[in-house]
């Protein structure tokens, strides 16, 4: 019990602190929005290329679960400078000296990192209706959809986590996460199908974990493109990651905290 | 078992911390705080006054040593003793994006208590620190005092039988100091919680507490009451300063003439360098002005001025350690602490 109550209010905490900071929020939205926006005007005739994209399908419909991606790994690339800021400001410490549940203390963050994801997915997702985006698989697709995303992103943060308990600094995590972004994300088959790519870029982007979870989520979202198959493979990839940065956070967390 | 009327509410046998560089921050201290008693850990900076204080409570494994707190084994009951213990840190850890209220909730929260009891306590203790009318403002907007005042509050939430207080003081104006001292005092007196402090302030060490260790480089070099340490030194302390007389032929630094000079008289026992002058130890101060002034009539110094004291705790340190405990090194003791930097 003291596991849940300990994770609630550490989850509201940093709930709390979220709001208070929408520039955050703005921060990280700006860009899956202008891409939004920008990306599916600029390219809109591409889509019509015979032959690259799947046959009927808008480059709003083909990029629109890229983007969500984009957004949720670029969220969870930030998600291990909170806990610096916990470490470095003594936050950490003085959670250490009290009786709070030490799992607490990591899960409440990543449930809170999560639910931000979901909120910015469904942001984003909401933007995208406007712009004519509909989902192949109605509503159960797109609830599905969200939790791809959020258990992506969870899997992802383990990545800023461990970073940010290694190095303990912020501006590291950070500047990791943007390094990163932006070559595994066209590299991918996030904005760009796999078949309109030179080769090179064809065999990362196969083994591109970002393009097994915009898979998935295509899949959801295209007009009868549902294929068990493929959600399968997609979980299975993001719970082998999931699990890899999660042993690597925790094993690094029991030492922060030891 | 006797009963008796002061009981020990920490224990520290033989403690030694080895950190993985082989630096030995804290070198085989052993000590007793009875219950209600304000203690305290006097120092200079890397004396192991900080690493005791993570051991004790709970955030650093001892390399050797044992520990009770309240009766609990260190080693196989953190948890109890967490329950026990209010600890603050060097640095002040407010949450900057939460209001003073929500921090004390939240710590609250830390400790397991909520509802109706938790609220209450919040509110008495919000009023007890002076934060009333702060208390719905974020944390971040408060000045450095307030800071301190909100995070010893919180600190004190869940009722705590023992207090921690490292280096409570440090980075405060003389003014937010002495605030905080008078709360200290009366959460010692009307409260009964016993305090373990630890500081650098030989005012604050000398103020507050009933008992202090002096503590240097790892090793506590004196134990006491403040009185009782000041009073093993046997001595008043007089200090100088000294100047060439106008006209004077004599080159030699006055400083030096003076120090040679004073060497000689046999009611002298210590002549150390002070900031502008010296300071020279005799029984008595009071009896031995006249022949201090005397000794200088008929040279090329003149005694610009005489002060004397009695003994301060800075003497004790000096007298235990051949060394000062310095006001620079205070000053550049506000810290950037960060977690899991080893400061000695």
């Amino acid at each position: 019990m003291t596991l849940l109550f300990d994770t609630r209010n550490l989850f509201v905490r940093a709930l709390k602190k979220l709001l208070r900071n929408p520039i955050l929020i703005f921060f990280s939205l700006f860009q899956p929005i202008l891409f939004l926006v920008l990306f599916t005007q600029l390219f809109s005739k591409f889509a019509q290329v015979p032959g690259l994209f799947p046959a009927g399908v808008s480059y709003l419909e083909f990029a629109t679960p890229g983007i969500l991606m984009q957004n949720a790994f670029f969220s969870a690339s930030q998600s291990g400078t909170s806990i610096v800021e916990d470490i470095n400001s003594g936050f950490l410490q003085k959670m250490l000296v009290s009786q709070v549940s030490r799992p607490a203390i990591l899960m409440g963050r990543l449930a809170a990192d999560a639910f931000r994801v979901t909120i910015q997915s469904a942001i984003i997702i909401a933007l995208a209706y406007l712009l004519g985006f509909r989902f192949g698989t109605g509503f159960a697709g797109f609830l599905l959809t969200l939790f791809v995303i959020a258990f992506f992103g969870f899997a992802w943060s383990g990545i800023s986590l461990t970073l940010g308990m290694r190095t303990k600094s912020a501006e590291t995590v950070f500047g990791i996460g943007a390094f990163l972004t932006f070559p595994l994300l066209f590299m991918s088959s996030a904005l760009v199908p796999v078949s309109a790519m030179p080769g090179w870029i064809q065999d990362v982007s196969k083994v591109n974990p970002i393009s097994f979870a915009v898979t998935a989520v295509r899949d959801m979202s295209l007009p009868n493109a549902f294929s068990l198959g493929a959600e399968v493979s997609a979980l299975g990839v993001i719970t082998l990651i999931a699990v890899l940065t999660m042993s690597a956070t925790v094993y690094l967390f029991r030492k922060v905290v030891s | 078992m006797l009963a008796r009327v002061m009981t020990d509410i920490i224990t520290v046998n033989d403690l030694v911390e080895v950190y993985a560089d082989g630096t030995k921050a804290v070198d085989g201290i052993s000590f007793n705080v009875q219950e209600g008693e304000f203690f305290g850990f006097l120092g200079p900076n890397g004396a192991g006054k900080s690493t005791t204080i993570k051991i004790l409570t709970t955030l650093l494994r001892k390399t050797s040593g044992s520990v009770s707190i309240a009766g609990y084994d260190l080693e196989n009951n953190p948890k109890e003793i967490r329950k026990l213990i209010g600890v603050q840190s060097q640095e002040t850890s407010v949450d900057p994006e939460l209001t003073g209220r929500e921090n004390m909730i939240l710590e609250g929260n830390l400790q397991q208590m909520s509802g109706k009891e938790l609220e209450d306590r919040v509110d008495y203790l919000i009023g007890v620190v002076g934060l009333k009318d702060a208390a719905d403002k974020r944390a971040g907007r408060y000045s450095g005092g307030m800071k301190k005042r909100l995070d010893l509050a919180s600190t004190l939430v869940h009722k705590p039988k023992v207090l921690f207080l490292d280096e409570p003081t440090t980075g405060l104006d003389p003014q937010s100091r002495a605030t905080v001292w008078d709360y200290l005092e009366e959460l010692n007196k009307k409260e009964g919680i016993t305090i373990f402090l630890t500081t650098q302030y030989l005012e604050e060490a000398d103020r507050l507490c009933q008992r202090l260790c002096i503590v240097d480089a790892g090793k506590i070099v004196a134990e006491g009451s403040p009185l009782g340490l000041k009073k093993e030194i046997g001595a008043d302390a007089i200090t100088i300063t000294v100047q060439n007389k106008t006209g004077a032929t004599d080159k030699t630094p006055p400083k030096a003439a003076a120090r040679e000079l004073l060497s000689k008289l046999p009611a002298v026992m210590d002549i150390l360098d002070a900031e502008d002058g010296l300071t020279i130890y005799v029984k008595n101060g009071g009896l031995f002005v006249p022949e201090l002034v005397r000794t200088f009539d008929k040279t090329d110094i003149d005694l610009v001025s005489i002060n004397i004291s009695t003994p301060s705790l800075d003497d004790v340190f000096l007298k235990h350690t051949g060394k000062r405990i310095r006001r620079e090194e205070l000053v550049k003791e506000v810290t950037t602490g960060r977690f899991g930097s080893r400061r000695r």
